[in-house]
């Protein structure tokens, strides 16, 4: 209770700031935030430097927006991160001309894993499970692979994805089934193999 | 862990490998100049240091909005709460043995009968209820529409439910009959006690009237002839403490008796016992020929027998 309260007082203050334009609150939102988008945009686009470009101007674009624009709530400042994460990618995309074709195990672009697990037999799994997952989900369909970005990897709330995406929350529940049997299979096809 | 094995994988399992994935993250040192970088720019485009009233004025308006919010939402409750007690308590007292409804009414009476704290109140509030649901029973049975071959299952259970429920009202008929006997015999006992006590009043009254002018000379000058026999001491000085207390002891047993008032009281509470042994063989003699009229499927007159039997508990 206390907990809930104190962190809806500091996402208002935040809001309250950032509505004045200042500058600490947004490096704040930065700081909170910068791990996620960076994990959208390379999960999404499959490149490490280009995912840390798209980040940077992501944030960059966000903090005009909300110079000229006015926030409603907490609630939106989230979804409106991963909003403009979105349509950077888009705009990446046409730009470049480019679709997803490289795979997340590149090994130009190798993942920095930082591995708390103490026993390296449960290491070694945990890697393993990474590179397994990794290899699978620029297989999956673009509107797939995202639901399950937000919802299992950066934790979003059914909500919240339904916000960003632009869709009900039943739409995403059904999405968000579909895509785990969907990577399940890819994942238990590879594991056959 | 179960990474190997990928055949027979479960979501939980799939989900449980996602999760590891939320370790990966960018480098520090990109983080820290990106930070930087971020920084110098958005310095660049008319961000400001807030002054210390801008961020107090912020501060007491975000902790104003979070601590409101509950507290609107609280009271939205309680209006919703009252509001949805007040209707639904008259609709749910109009559903009947058939209706989709009669589990709410059964719940919402329950909860009635849980806070009420008194026995006897529970009692009758109880019999009340099950001779209610009785004659409904018997008002629905008596639907020529309900009372079918079709639903000869649910007419076999309502007519079960309608045994359960007079056999109830005899039960908590009898058990208030008997409580209020317990009552009044109690206070026979206490009016007894009172007309001791008021007896005994009586002689200390004479007692102290007696004793007192002659043994003390300071009462003899106060002493009034005519007057009540306790008015005497009151003006007395403190050697007389004994006898005030005497008086004031006198005093209280004279309030009590007279506003117990044992002979009237004596009175009311046989006839009481009296009437409510009657009431109470009164209402198990209806219920009897309910139960009759009804098992001979003759509900119509059951249902009346029943209404009988509610303005007697009424």
């Amino acid at each position: 209770m206390a907990i809930n309260f104190v962190r809806k007082f500091k996402s208002r203050q935040i809001l309250g700031r950032l509505k004045s334009h200042d500058k600490e609150a947004f490096i704040k939102v930065y700081d909170a935030s910068v791990d996620d988008i960076y994990r959208f945009v390379y999960f999404k686009i499959g490149h490490k430097e280009e995912a840390k470009d798209l980040t940077s101007m992501i944030f960059l674009k966000a903090w005009n927006h909300i110079q000229s624009n006015t926030l409603e709530d907490a609630k939106t400042l989230r979804a409106l991160l991963y909003k403009i994460a979105r349509n950077t990618i888009i705009d990446y995309y046409r730009e470049s001309g480019n679709k997803l074709t490289a795979s997340l195990d590149d090994e130009d672009h190798k993942i920095e894993i930082v591995d708390d697990a103490p026993a390296p037999a449960a290491r070694l799994d945990q890697a393993t499970d990474v590179d397994l997952i990794k290899r699978q989900l620029p297989l999956l369909k673009e509107e797939y692979r995202e639901v399950i970005i937000m919802k299992f990897i950066n934790d979003l709330s059914l909500e919240e994805i339904a916000d960003i995406s632009g869709k009900t929350k039943g739409n995403v529940r059904v999405l968000l089934h579909r895509a785990l049997n969907a990577l399940r299979e890819l994942v238990e096809k590879e594991g056959r193999l | 862990m179960t990474s190997l094995n990928t055949n027979n994988m479960t979501n939980k399992d799939l989900i449980a490998k996602l999760n590891n994935l939320k370790k990966i993250s960018p480098d520090s040192a990109w983080l820290s100049s990106n930070r930087e970088l971020l920084l110098s720019q958005v310095s660049n485009s008319g961000a400001e240091n807030l002054s210390y009233w801008k961020n107090l004025q912020i501060n007491l308006s975000s902790a104003f909005k979070t601590a409101a919010q509950p507290a609107y939402a609280l009271v939205a409750f309680i209006l919703i709460l009252l509001t949805g007690s007040l209707t639904s308590a008259e609709f749910l007292a109009t559903s009947k043995p058939n209706d989709s409804l009669y589990i709410a009414r059964i719940i919402s009476e329950q909860v009635k009968l849980s806070t009420t704290f008194n026995t006897d109140a529970r009692d009758r509030l109880a019999s009340q209820f099950a001779s209610e649901h009785a004659q409904d029973i018997s008002a629905v049975l008596a639907n020529p529409e309900f009372n079918t071959e079709e639903n000869k299952d649910r007419v076999a259970v309502l007519s079960d439910s309608f045994n359960k429920e007079v056999d109830t009202v005899k039960n908590r008929i009898t058990k208030l009959a008997a409580s209020s006997a317990v009552k009044n015999s109690e206070v026979n006992n206490n009016s007894e006690l009172l007309t001791i006590a008021d007896s005994a009043k009586d002689q200390d009254g004479i007692q102290l009237l007696e004793n007192n002018p002659g043994s003390n000379p300071l009462a003899d000058k106060t002493f009034e002839q005519g007057q009540s026999g306790v008015e005497i001491y009151s003006t007395s000085s403190s050697d007389l403490s004994e006898n005030k207390i005497e008086t004031i002891k006198v005093e209280a047993v004279e309030d009590v008796a007279e506003s117990l008032n044992p002979t009237s009281t004596l009175v009311n509470a046989s006839s009481t016992v009296a009437s409510s042994t009657e009431a109470s063989d009164e209402v198990i003699k209806i219920l009897d020929e309910a139960k009759k009229l009804f098992d001979a499927k003759d509900y119509d007159q059951a249902l009346n027998k029943l209404k009988e039997v509610d303005q007697i508990i009424k």
